[in-house]
């Protein structure tokens, strides 16, 4: 069913434990071929940051589940991609 | 074979969740100073309680033993007992505030679990530091019987607990990264204050 590849998500999450340490855990994952983090902004206690997932029948409760396991909360889901292949998102007039 | 390739999997997990949680929680920074602080306290109550006994002319080790343990198992009481309590307090209004900020329970993250396995390994230290320095400290008494004379005991009891002092000065010296020596004789010099003003108190007449 599906086969979901990309997943793009906004999480707030406590400093520790750190983005690096949260990316080796994502990157575990079976299914995924490679993640990305990055700071939105960042806070006394807590950073807000997007994460990009991108693999093969990529889990999402697995994913959210990690994330949730090391402190962190799903804000939203910014964007998703599944199928055979990846499509990007497409420029259209109205943009 | 397999049983025991499982168990050492098993032991592994958990000393990686422990390593984790001391990354999360910062417990061995908290766990060394809680440790360096009640282990100087813990052999200060026994010089006092050396220098009472003496001074008091008891002469007999059983009685400083006993008395010694006694005074031993109240540091350790008072240190579970004191370290729970604030430990466990400071960390709930940690997570607390923590989850406030994220609008979710932490409970059952390893924030959460970092956050109670740091209660109890610091109440754990906070306990037994005192007791056991109390308990080295005393050792030259416990012994006194093979010793042959109490007031040998007595002086060896007071350079044990002098060497542990110096001992735990060198300890906070390396933590800190400077002179071991110096810090050393700092900790060394709190030992002899207290069994000057020992001597002292006897010198008045009290």
């Amino acid at each position: 069913m599906g086969n979901l590849r990309r997943l793009v998500l906004d999480v707030l999450k406590p400093l520790d434990p750190s983005i690096v340490e949260l990316v080796l855990f994502l990157a575990d994952l079976e299914g995924v071929d490679g993640v990305n983090i990055s700071i939105n902004e960042i806070d006394r206690r807590v950073e807000n940051v997007k994460i990009t997932i991108e693999g093969h029948d990529l889990n999402y409760q697995n994913i959210v589940q990690t994330i949730q396991e090391h402190g962190g909360s799903v804000h939203s889901i910014d964007e998703v991609a599944a199928g055979k292949m990846l499509i990007e998102d497409v420029a259209t007039s109205q943009d | 074979m397999d049983e025991s390739g499982n168990q050492r999997g098993y032991f592994a997990q958990h000393i990686n969740d422990i390593r984790e949680y001391n990354r999360i929680a910062g417990i061995a920074e908290i766990a060394r100073r809680y440790m360096a602080m009640n282990a100087f306290d813990g052999i200060l109550t026994i010089i006092g309680v050396l220098m009472g006994n003496y001074l008091a002319g008891v002469r007999d080790a059983g009685i400083v033993v006993h008395t010694g343990l006694a005074t031993s198992i109240a540091m350790g009481v008072s240190g579970f007992w004191g370290a729970y309590l604030t430990e466990a307090a400071e960390r709930r209004r940690d997570l607390v505030e923590l989850e406030r900020i994220l609008l979710t329970d932490l409970g059952q993250t390893k924030i959460g679990r970092a956050s109670r396995v740091a209660v109890i390994i610091v109440t754990l230290v906070d306990g037994l530091a005192p007791v056991l320095a109390a308990l080295i400290v005393l050792a030259p008494l416990f012994a006194a019987r093979l010793i042959g004379n109490v007031l040998v005991s007595y002086a060896l009891s007071l350079a044990v607990a002098l060497l542990g002092l110096f001992g735990l000065g060198a300890f906070l010296g390396r933590i800190s990264g400077r002179n071991l020596l110096g810090y050393g004789l700092r900790t060394v010099v709190a030992g002899l204050v207290a069994i000057a003003l020992g001597f002292l108190l006897e010198g008045v007449g009290l």
